[in-house]
C-alpha cells in the first residue's frame, strides 16, 4: 500500500491515509507528515520544505566558508551587513540571552575548542577554559536592524535555534500552500505541527527516545503545536566517576552541573518549545521546577 | 539559579518573542503587505422629545509596510427632531417663527421652546497617512472634510512623535488647522436684534401688506449669507510604558478659535419684573476663544480584562471650566468574548456671558448666550458592551448607552413667573450601538 | 525635627525619581501590552461617535485629540 519515489534529494511515500516525505538537512533525517493523500500536493510541500532547510542551512550553517555566518564570524571586528531574517534570529537570541540572564549566548560555542564530549576522559585544564572565556559575551556584539559588529575572536553558533527556526518557518510555509492541510514538520526530532488533523485524530510520530543504552523508538501522540528536545546523552566526558554533560555555562566555560540528559518540551511553536527546554538544561539540578513553573508541558531524562 | 526568579513570564516572553521572529500567523514573509482593515458601526441617538440622530461610519486602515499607514474613514449622519432655542419657558403659549423666517410654530404653557425644524445629514472624510521618518521618529499627517446643508468644515493636521527610552516613552506634538464656513439658510442674524414674527396668514384683510412689513423686519435682522471661523489646535503629548500592565498618556491642548462662534439658531428672552416675555434677542458670542485642556489616561491589564480611565480638566477665556472622568471595564467573558461596562461624569461652569433671560430695561451686555449648553451643568453616561470574535476572525459588538443631562441654575434671580416654569430641564438620551470589525 | 522631616522627604521624593528612571519595560516584557485592547485608541470608532455626541451637547472638546472645529452641531 505504498508507492515511493525519489525526486531531487527527497523522497515522498504514500501511507494509508497520508503521504510521507523525507530528506536530510543540517544534520539530521528530516520528514513531512501530509495529511493529504494528494501526490502533487506532497510534492509540492516536501520540495519546498527540501528547498527552505537548505536555505536555512547555507545561510547559517557554521560549517560552510561561504555564508553569512562565516562572514560574520571572520569579519575582523569590522561591521557586517545582515538582511532582516538574520536580524530577526539574532533579536530573538538577543531575547533569550537577556531572559536567562547570560546563560543562553550564541557566542559560547568558542568554548568547544576547549570540550570534545567524546564519551572520553580529557576533561580541559582551567587555564584552556579560562584563556576563552574573554572572546564570550553576547553582550560585546553590536546589533542594529541592518549590521552586526562582533570583537575580534568572537563567534557565532545558531546551532542552538537553526534547526528549530527552519522547523517553524517551514511549518508557516505549508500553511500558507495548502490551508487547511495538517502537515506534522519533524527535522530530528524538533517537530511542528501546522494544525490539527481534518477528523481530529493524533499524529503518531516515532521520535528517537535518549536513554543510556541508545537509541530507543518512543512513540508520540500529538495533535497539533510544537515539540522540541535539546540534550543529548551520548554526548559526555567522564572523569573519576564525574559525569560532564555537553551544557556548558557561558558564564563559567564549565558544563553545568546535574543537568538533566535530555528535556523534551511541548509548545505552540517548536522554537519556543526549543529554548524552554534549552533554558531548562541550564538550571541544571532546578530543570523540572523551571519547566512546572512555565505551565508547559514536559518531559524529563535524567 | 536566577531565572527561578522571573517565573511564569519566560514562556509568555518566548512567545511574543517567536511571533516577532516568525511574523503574525498569517502574514505571508514574502510580501509584508497587509490587508485593508475595515472598523464599521452604526449608532442611533435618541433623545426624549428633542434629536434623534442615526449617524454610520465605516473606517479602513491599511498598513503599506514598514509602518508606513493609512488610515480613512467616512461618516454619515443624519438628525432631524427639536432643540432647545434658548428662549425661556412661560405661563403661556408661545409663537416663534422658524430660524430660516419660514413658518411659525407653537410652544405650549410651561413647555420648554423647541425649534423642531433641526433637520440636516452631515458627510464627513478624514483620511491619515502615518510612517516613520528618522529612526524613533513618525510622523502624521492628515485631512478632515464635513458638509451639511448649512455648515463646511476643511481642517489639516500634522504630527510628529519620537520613541525613546526602548520606545517607552513617546514624545509627540501636534498642529491642525480648521477652516469652517456656517451658511444658515435665512442667512446670518444681527446680533440682538429682535427676532421678527411672521404674521399669521389667515390675517387675510392685511395679508400682503403684513407680509412685507414682515420680511422688512426679518432683513432687518440678517447682515450677511454666510460667515466663518479659524481653529487652531497644539497638542503636546507623552506616554509613557510605566511596567508590563500600565500605560500612560499625558495630553496638553491648546485651542484658539476666531470667528463666529455664535449659533445663528439660538435666541434670548427679555422678560419683564413679572417674568414675562417681552422681546426675544439674536445671540451673541465673543469672536475669540482661547482653550487649554489637560488630559490623563492611563490602561491596566488585569488579568480578566482592562482597566482604562481617565480625566480631562479644561479652561477656557470665556470663564468655562469642566472635568471629565471617563472610565471602561473590559470584562474578559472567554477567550472570544467580553463584557465592557462605561462610565463618565462631566461637570461644567457657565460661560461668564452665559444669561437664561435678559431683563427688560437692563442695557443689553457685549455678549451673551442662553444656550443651556454653555450654562452650569453635570452629565453622566452609564453604558454596556458586549463584544465577542467570530470565527473567522471578525469582530461584532453592541453597546448600550444612557446618557442624561442635568443644566443648573448658576446663581441667576428669576422674576415671577419664570419660577413657575422649568428653565434648566434636563435632557435624556440613549445610545445604541453596534460595530463589526474585518 | 523640621530639618529631618524635610530631609526624609527630599529622600523619599529622590527615591521616587529614580523609580521613574526605571519606568517602563524590556522589549520582551511587552506581551500584555501588545494586545489589541491595551492599545490606547482600542476603541476608536466608540471614541469618535462619543467624541460627536459630546461636541455638540457640551461645552468642551478635545483632550484626547484635537479639539478641533468640524460640524455646525455646535
Amino acid at each position: 500500500m505504498s508507492t515511493k519515489s525519489t525526486q531531487h534529494g527527497y523522497t515522498i511515500e504514500r501511507k494509508s491515509d497520508h503521504f510521507c516525505g523525507r530528506f536530510f538537512a543540517m544534520g539530521s533525517p528530516c520528514e513531512l507528515l501530509i495529511d493529504s493523500i494528494d501526490e502533487q500536493l506532497a510534492h509540492h510541500l516536501t520540495s519546498l520544505a527540501y528547498d527552505e532547510s537548505k536555505r536555512i542551512e547555507q545561510k547559517f550553517s557554521r560549517y560552510k566558508a561561504d555564508n553569512l555566518l562565516h562572514q560574520i564570524n571572520h569579519a575582523a571586528g569590522l561591521e557586517v551587513a545582515i538582511d532582516d531574517e538574520t536580524h530577526r534570529l539574532l533579536k530573538f537570541a538577543d531575547t533569550c540571552y537577556h531572559l536567562s540572564d547570560g546563560m543562553f549566548d550564541l557566542s559560547s560555542g568558542v568554548l568547544r575548542k576547549a570540550w570534545q564530549f567524546d564519551g572520553s576522559d580529557r576533561v580541559p585544564s582551567a587555564d584552556t577554559v579560562n584563556q576563552l572565556l574573554p572572546l564570550i559575551g553576547w553582550s560585546k556584539v553590536k546589533l542594529s536592524t541592518k549590521h552586526i559588529q562582533l570583537p575580534i575572536g568572537m563567534e557565532l553558533d545558531l546551532g542552538g535555534i537553526g534547526k528549530e527556526y527552519a522547523v517553524d518557518s517551514v511549518a508557516k510555509q505549508c500553511t500558507q500552500e495548502a490551508a487547511g492541510v495538517s502537515v506534522v514538520v519533524n527535522f530530528g526530532g524538533d517537530i511542528q505541527v501546522t494544525q490539527a488533523r481534518v477528523n481530529e485524530q493524533y499524529w503518531h510520530i516515532g521520535i528517537e527516545s535518549i536513554t543510556d543504552d541508545g537509541a530507543a523508538a518512543k512513540l508520540l501522540k500529538i495533535k497539533s503545536g510544537g515539540l522540541a528536545t535539546s540534550g543529548d546523552s551520548r554526548r559526555f566526558l567522564l572523569k573519576n566517576g564525574k559525569r560532564y554533560s555537553h551544557i556548558l555555562n557561558p558564564l563559567t566555560g564549565y558544563p553545568i552541573e546535574d543537568a538533566p540528559r535530555s528535556v523534551t518540551v511541548v509548545a505552540s511553536h517548536c522554537i519556543q518549545a526549543g529554548l524552554l527546554a534549552t533554558l531548562a538544561l541550564l538550571q541544571g539540578p532546578a530543570a523540572e521546577s523551571f519547566l512546572q513553573s512555565q505551565n508547559v508541558q514536559f518531559w524529563c531524562y535524567r | 539559579m536566577q531565572l527561578m526568579n522571573k517565573p511564569i513570564n519566560i514562556s509568555s516572553a518566548l512567545a511574543a518573542a517567536t511571533c516577532a521572529l516568525l511574523g503574525a500567523p498569517n502574514a505571508n514573509a514574502a510580501d509584508t503587505d497587509e490587508l485593508w482593515k475595515f472598523d464599521t458601526a452604526l449608532m442611533y441617538y435618541g433623545e426624549v422629545d428633542r434629536v434623534t440622530a442615526v449617524e454610520a461610519i465605516i473606517g479602513a486602515t491599511k498598513d503599506f509596510g514598514d509602518e508606513h499607514i493609512f488610515s480613512g474613514k467616512v461618516t454619515i449622519d443624519g438628525l432631524t427632531g427639536a432643540s432647545a432655542t434658548g428662549a425661556v419657558a412661560q405661563p403661556v403659549a408661545q409663537t416663534f417663527t422658524r430660524p430660516s423666517g419660514d413658518g411659525n410654530y407653537v410652544t405650549g404653557a410651561g413647555e420648554t421652546p423647541l425649534d423642531d425644524t433641526f433637520h440636516d445629514t452631515r458627510v464627513q472624510l478624514t483620511a491619515q497617512w502615518t510612517q516613520p521618518i528618522a529612526e524613533n521618529m513618525r510622523a502624521s499627517g492628515g485631512v478632515n472634510f464635513s458638509n451639511e446643508y448649512d455648515y463646511m468644515s476643511f481642517a489639516v493636521n500634522g504630527s510628529v512623535a519620537y520613541d525613546l527610552n526602548q520606545k517607552n516613552t513617546t514624545l509627540s506634538l501636534g498642529l491642525s488647522y480648521a477652516f469652517d464656513t456656517i451658511k444658515p439658510e435665512g442667512g446670518i442674524p444681527l446680533a440682538f436684534s429682535s427676532v421678527a414674527i411672521k404674521p399669521y396668514s389667515d390675517d387675510s384683510e392685511n395679508e400682503q401688506e403684513n407680509e412685507n412689513e414682515y420680511e422688512d423686519d426679518f432683513n432687518r435682522t440678517r447682515v450677511d449669507d454666510s460667515d466663518n471661523k479659524n481653529t487652531i489646535d497644539l497638542m503636546l503629548g507623552l506616554t509613557q510604558v510605566i511596567n508590563r500592565r500600565m500605560i500612560m498618556q499625558f495630553n496638553y491642548g491648546l485651542s484658539l478659535v476666531d470667528g463666529y462662534t455664535t449659533d445663528p439658531f439660538k435666541i434670548l428672552s427679555v422678560v419683564n419684573e413679572q417674568g414675562l416675555t417681552q422681546d426675544l434677542l439674536y445671540e451673541n458670542r465673543p469672536d475669540t476663544r482661547t482653550r487649554n485642556s489637560f488630559y490623563w489616561q492611563t490602561k491596566y491589564a488585569l488579568d480578566f480584562g482592562v482597566a482604562d480611565i481617565s480625566y480631562r480638566f479644561a479652561t477656557d477665556d470665556w470663564k468655562i471650566d469642566s472635568h471629565t472622568i471617563d472610565s471602561r471595564l473590559r470584562i474578559n467573558l472567554s477567550d472570544t468574548s467580553y463584557l465592557q461596562p462605561h462610565f463618565r461624569y462631566y461637570q461644567q461652569g457657565a460661560a461668564e456671558f452665559y444669561r437664561p433671560f435678559l431683563m427688560e430695561g437692563d442695557n443689553v451686555p457685549e455678549f451673551a448666550s442662553a444656550d443651556y449648553r454653555l450654562g452650569e451643568m453635570t452629565a453622566y453616561t452609564v453604558g454596556l458592551k458586549y463584544g465577542m470574535e467570530l470565527d473567522n476572525g471578525d469582530e461584532l459588538a453592541f453597546r448600550l448607552e444612557y446618557y442624561q443631562q442635568t443644566p443648573k441654575n448658576a446663581g441667576f434671580n428669576e422674576p415671577g413667573a419664570l419660577q413657575d416654569v422649568d428653565l434648566y430641564p434636563s435632557l435624556k438620551a440613549v445610545i445604541a450601538q453596534v460595530s463589526y470589525r474585518f | 525635627m523640621r530639618h529631618k522631616v524635610l530631609k526624609i522627604s527630599s529622600l523619599l521624593l529622590l527615591v521616587q525619581l529614580a523609580g521613574c528612571a526605571s519606568l517602563g519595560v524590556q522589549p520582551w516584557e511587552r506581551d500584555l501590552l501588545a494586545k489589541d485592547e491595551m492599545a490606547l485608541d482600542a476603541e476608536g470608532v466608540d471614541l469618535a461617535l462619543d467624541d460627536h455626541i459630546y461636541f455638540s451637547k457640551e461645552a468642551t472638546s478635545g483632550g484626547r485629540a484635537f479639539a478641533g472645529g468640524g460640524c455646525g452641531c455646535n
